[in-house]
């Protein structure tokens, strides 16, 4: 009797483990993640997402993934930030990325970051790029969504 | 004895109500209230396959930043004299834009962002500046409190550009697509060679039931 309740009890946990939480899921990690600098994030959770469900280590459910990342200077002094996107999808993805820089002290600066509209084909990578106005050494957080 | 079991109730179900509370989410996941304001760098509600205010900013924005990398408009010891107008810029597609909407985007945005490294010469304004320095020489004004100068600023360099667009249409179903081209093209005011050059282009499709005005 109790080897048989246990069994089911094991089944459940480990389905329960297998269960995807939905993009509008309050429990998503990322909702509340602390602020982090020099990072790429997707604000869509469509496209990516993480959560722990308290039993095995965290889930995560993805479309679009980030291969690399990073900042150099350019020859006037301003920073190039791009990202490398890589889509496991069998689609082509359109998506919109922006760059917010912040200075040493993560007070926004530069010009108003904008939504620049790139395609990602099916299975396949796309590079992101764009440029600072200022000389200032800076701290990049890179935004991605799908375009609605 | 009733007394006591009505306060032990209420109690546990109070901590009940508490523990409830405790574990409900913090976050309320839900839309706010509409608004007739949009975002003008993200398409609206009303979209069609012409060019649109995201399409502005996103081409302004993405042509400031790439001349404010190039070393030989931003990067001199003495900062060159620019011009960025409408004068020189040709609106050949089927799209209705006032090219006007580029290059004052383009022209306050790159003096902002370039803190000196650019000088911008407003030559639309010269009549009005002209107007200003005779009143001056005539001695119907005073000199001003800054400077005076031989003449007004001559540009080392002036913005020309170019808008295209290709459309398709499929008869079957009414859907329309465009492909655009913004061309922009920085010109050397001596020599006419050109020393920066920026492209933007892009293809919207959709059934275009939408009017541009």
């Amino acid at each position: 009797m109790f080897r048989n309740l246990f069994a089911v009890a094991a089944a459940g946990l480990i389905v329960a483990g297998c269960n995807t939480l939905p993009a509008d899921s309050t429990d998503i990690a990322e909702r509340t993640a602390p602020l982090e600098y020099n990072t790429v994030v997707f604000t869509d959770y469509n496209l990516s997402r993480t959560w722990d469900d308290g039993i095995r280590d965290a889930g995560r459910v993805y479309r679009l993934s980030v291969e690399n990342h990073g900042q150099r200077p350019t020859e006037t002094g301003t920073t190039e930030v791009f990202a490398v996107l890589r889509n496991h999808t069998d689609f082509d993805y359109q998506i919109e990325v922006r760059t917010q820089f912040f200075d040493d002290y993560g007070v926004p600066v530069d010009a108003r970051p904008t939504w620049q509209r790139s395609t990602i084909p099916a299975n396949s990578v796309s590079a992101y790029k764009t440029l600072s106005t200022t000389t200032q050494p800076l701290k990049y957080r890179i935004e991605v969504r799908e375009i609605n | 004895m009733m007394k006591g079991t009505t306060k032990a109730l209420i109690t546990g179900m109070a901590a009940a109500s508490l523990l409830l509370v405790g574990c409900a989410g913090q976050i309320d996941n839900t839309r706010g209230k509409a608004t007739v304001y949009e975002d003008a760098s993200t398409t609206g509600r009303v979209g069609g396959v012409g060019i649109e205010s995201q399409d502005i900013v996103a081409i302004t924005d993405q042509m400031m930043r790439d001349m404010l990398a190039n070393r030989m408009l931003a990067g001199r010891d003495i900062p060159p004299r620019i011009i960025i107008d409408n004068e020189y810029m040709r609106n050949e597609s089927s799209s209705v834009v006032n090219t006007n909407m580029l290059t004052d985007r383009l022209r306050i945005e790159l003096n902002r962002a370039s803190n000196g490294r650019m000088i911008f010469v407003g030559r639309e304004y010269a009549g009005m500046v002209q107007q200003e320095r005779d009143l001056k020489r005539d001695g119907a004004v005073d000199g001003g409190t800054i400077r005076s100068t031989a003449a007004q600023a001559g540009a080392d360099y002036r913005l020309a550009g170019r808008i295209t667009s290709l459309d398709a249409s499929d008869r079957s179903d009414g859907t329309q697509s465009r492909y655009s081209q913004i061309s922009f093209e920085m010109v050397d005011m001596e020599l006419g060679t050109i020393v920066w050059s920026g492209l933007y282009e892009m293809r919207k499709a959709g059934r275009d039931d939408v009017v541009y005005r």
